[in-house]
């Protein structure tokens, strides 16, 4: 990219660079480095272990990185134990990324939405690889929560979409995504505490490569618990054919709850990837993955734990306004996401821990609550 | 005789105003018993009172002991648990390395801050301790989180 386009801010004005250690968290790191225009160097990157430095898929994802900016600057050590970031202007438009299969999609498209909203042009790319995996939270499940959190924030239209157009199970993948985000020039400020009650739970039970009738055991095995709560329940089975149905067989379920204010409560599993680990029986997986479910209901709080960072985020980029959120547990993902916002932008949240006097609504939640910094998108276009 | 008889009269009135002195006594303690009473019925009466607008009041010590120590419990623990002893550059470690014989460095075996900087990234906050959701308390512990619920 145009190195010319670095010099943005003057020598004078640079900010320092922040430095860390380790692999880990690299994506808020960079997304925050993104955001805030500091540059980040992060060193010892799996520097003790045999096979040192940055793996494929975090390479696929700093490649993706420097494709939605404009003027980044990226160099990394032979090893590869040592990466330096200098962001530049978050650019966007019409893109194509094909992530790394060992990672899915969601890995990439986590960070995606946290810069999606504040590119100069509307993003629309399209991500290809593993749409559903036993590690990240799957498209589906990012798609049913993220994508209500987001417009909370003001961010919604007609270019507002997240699309499976293929979906592809590891190791191989072959999965297809379209992603498409409208721009903002300010967020919302958003009060939201009260999560309401769950009026009913929607899911998809998915299945590629293998016979379409497992999907429909998962939907009996998952329906026989949840039914017990809330009668309101209708899973979808969806079977992919052909092309779209990516390279690699398997199935699995994505369950989420909705309640009258709004919330989405989720959780997921996905059957082992072909080659790795016994083979699991579609009723045992419809049974856990509504056990986990009812573990994430019991958690609560107005987002569920997946999406506590982005929200987090949004907050802190919001208006220079008081934002609340009533939040389950934090997750430690979450945890350390707060101490890299203070870093990058000096905002410290204040923490209160609600126990539920009423009895039977489930665990402590923790309410954060924040004053936005006023970000404002500048790069954004005006028509 | 006379003086018997006064002395008698004297005895029977000595015994009369004593059986008065007696009765009034008793008298006295009846009616202190009443008092008390009375007393004990008016104290009901004003917690009575009190149940409706003003029972906040009662044990507001303890209340403010109690709230106080969950607080202490709670809020800042959380605060310091995200934003406490963490500084933002978890950089300064093995330089201060021991060396041996000015040749060898003494490798420490991983911290567990040192495995968590390169573990695995990822959002997910699994379950660690599921609970047994076959179990009717169990159930019962997210029944209010429905619209089926109260």
């Amino acid at each position: 990219m145009a190195a010319a386009a670095v010099a943005g801010g003057g020598a004078a004005s640079r900010p320092h660079s922040l430095s860390y250690v380790g692999c880990n968290f690299l994506r808020q790191r960079l997304v925050l480095a993104t955001l805030s225009g500091r540059p980040v160097k992060i060193r010892k990157i799996r520097a003790k272990e045999e096979n040192p430095g940055l793996r494929d898929f975090e390479a696929s994802f700093i490649r993706l990185i420097d494709k939605v900016t404009n003027g980044s600057r990226i160099e990394i050590n032979q090893t590869g134990t040592t990466l330096y970031y200098q962001p530049g202007l978050l650019y966007g438009g019409m893109l194509e990324h094909d992530c790394s299969p060992h990672r899915s999609i969601g890995y990439y498209l986590e960070s995606l939405l946290c810069l999606a909203p504040f590119m100069k042009h509307p993003l629309r790319i399209v991500l290809r690889g593993v749409t559903n995996d036993q590690i990240d939270p799957s498209v589906d499940v990012l798609k049913a929560t993220a994508l209500p959190l987001l417009k909370k924030f003001g961010i919604d239209g007609e270019g507002f979409e997240l699309k499976i157009t293929r979906r592809g199970m590891p190791p191989k993948g072959g999965g297809e995504v379209v992603f498409a985000c409208p721009v903002r020039k300010v967020l919302r400020p958003i009060q939201f505490t009260d999560p309401g009650k769950i009026k009913r739970i929607r899911g998809t039970a998915y299945s590629v490569r293998v016979s379409p009738q497992i999907a429909n055991r998962i939907v009996d095995s998952a329906r026989s618990i949840l039914n017990k709560f809330i009668p309101d329940i209708y899973i979808y089975t969806d079977h992919m054919k052909g092309t779209s149905s990516g390279k690699s067989p398997g199935f699995g379920l994505s369950l989420v709850a909705e309640t009258t204010n709004g919330t989405f409560l989720s959780a997921e599993l996905a059957s082992n990837p072909q080659g790795q680990g016994t083979a699991v029986l579609p009723e045992e997986l419809g049974l856990n993955c509504a056990k986990l479910l009812l573990e994430e209901i019991y958690r609560g709080g107005c987002v569920d734990s997946t999406n506590q960072s982005l929200v987090l985020l949004l907050m802190t980029l919001g208006q220079q306004d008081v934002s609340k959120v009533l939040l389950g547990p934090l997750s430690p993902y979450t945890i350390e996401f707060l101490r890299h916002l203070r870093s990058f932008f000096q905002t410290m949240f204040k923490i209160e821990t609600k126990s539920s006097h009423e009895e039977l609504k489930g665990g402590e939640k923790v309410l954060m609550t924040c004053v936005g910094i006023g970000f404002s998108n500048l790069s954004k276009t005006i028509r | 005789i006379q003086g018997t008889q006064e002395k008698h009269v004297d005895g029977v009135k000595w015994t009369e105003s004593k059986a008065i002195e007696i009765e009034e006594e008793e008298d006295d303690d009846v009616e202190n018993l009443l008092k008390e009473e009375q007393a004990y019925g008016e104290e009901i009466d004003v917690s009575a009172d009190t149940t409706g607008a003003l029972k906040w009041k009662e044990d507001l010590t303890q209340k403010a002991a109690e709230a106080f120590l969950r607080q202490q419990q709670s809020a800042p623990n959380l605060r310091k648990l995200v934003y406490g002893t963490v500084a933002e550059d978890a950089g300064e470690e093995d330089e201060v390395d021991e060396e041996l014989g000015g040749l060898f460095h003494v490798s420490r075996p991983d911290k567990e801050s040192k495995q968590k900087a390169n573990a695995l990234d990822c959002s997910k906050f699994p379950v660690e301790t599921p609970q047994d959701w076959d179990l009717d308390e169990v159930m019962s512990s997210i029944r209010d989180c429905f619209v089926t619920g109260k």
